[in-house]
């Protein structure tokens, strides 16, 4: 008498595979948040014909207590030009772009030294301004 | 005759479950990493260039929190246009037409953007003016 062998079939728990993508995702999003500047609060001076920004190697922001931020971390004055040379390295000219968002009520005393800054660094500024017609009248 | 009606136990399919809320997932990042990036990119000369520049006479702006003045004379927002205007189309050199802006520490940034908004869109070249701080030790 031949007894025949049965068959096991393995196949990868399909069941399964939404929850894993769900938890990789969320780390990924936890993971992004510490690089983001989402958090800050600022609001953009106006200003008109507005261009996107061709492309983004840092961001620089000055939030409503004149605290300047570069990618979202606090900073000083006095290391934002060493930081964001180190940031931009060797990229060529028209790929230096920073994003510099200051909250519109902030002074000269606060934003200009960090103009300084990115130009020292060789970075090209982009300031991040709203478009006049979105001006809320009472 | 009462026919009663079979009562059906109806499952949702679970199994579509995972897919929606993924795409859900990746609608709401999507809506979130919109942030706004419009603006003016604005290039200020580095400051080797301006110690070269220097020995060309540039035209010094002043910035008060609410005036603005060229070469001293204090103009309003819209005098400054039209004034601004008629000295850089002036001009023919690009280091004939770098403007030094000098703010007051109490300028608004506001402001700020809107004159050198002003000065840029004539034709001129900003370039900053800022006060150093320098130690001297007398003996």
């Amino acid at each position: 008498m031949i007894l025949r062998r049965k068959k096991l079939e393995a196949t990868v728990p399909s069941m399964a595979m939404g929850d894993i993508a769900f938890l990789l995702l969320i780390f990924i999003v936890l993971l992004a948040r510490a690089r983001d500047d989402s958090h800050l609060v600022w609001q953009p001076a106006t200003g008109s014909e507005l261009v996107k920004p061709a492309n983004q190697n840092a961001s620089i922001v000055i939030d409503k207590m004149n605290i300047t931020y570069l990618n979202g971390r606090p900073i000083q004055n006095e290391n934002i030009s060493d930081q964001l040379s180190a940031l931009l390295g060797e990229l060529p000219p028209g790929s230096r772009t920073v994003l510099f968002k200051v909250h519109k009520d902030v002074v000269a005393e606060h934003f200009e030294p960090a103009i300084e800054a990115i130009s020292e660094a060789g970075g090209e500024l982009h300031h991040v301004l709203e478009p006049l017609t979105a001006i809320k009248t009472p | 005759m009462k026919l009663r009606r079979p009562k059906y136990l109806v499952d949702p399919p679970s199994s579509s479950m995972n897919d929606i809320a993924f795409i859900l997932i990746i609608f709401f990042l999507v809506c979130a990493s919109v942030e706004p990036e419009d603006g003016r990119t604005q290039i200020i000369p580095s400051s080797e260039k301006n110690e070269e520049q220097n020995n060309t006479q540039s035209i010094e702006v002043g910035l008060t929190p609410s005036t603005a003045t060229i070469d001293g004379t204090p103009y309003q927002k819209e005098q400054f246009k039209g004034k601004i205007s008629q000295i850089l189309s002036q001009k023919e050199t690009k280091s004939e037409r770098i403007v030094v802006v000098k703010s007051q520490d109490d300028v608004p940034y506001e402001h700020w953007i809107a004159m050198t908004e002003i000065i840029e869109k004539s034709g001129g070249i900003v370039t900053l003016l800022l006060e150093e701080e320098q130690t001297i030790i007398v003996e």
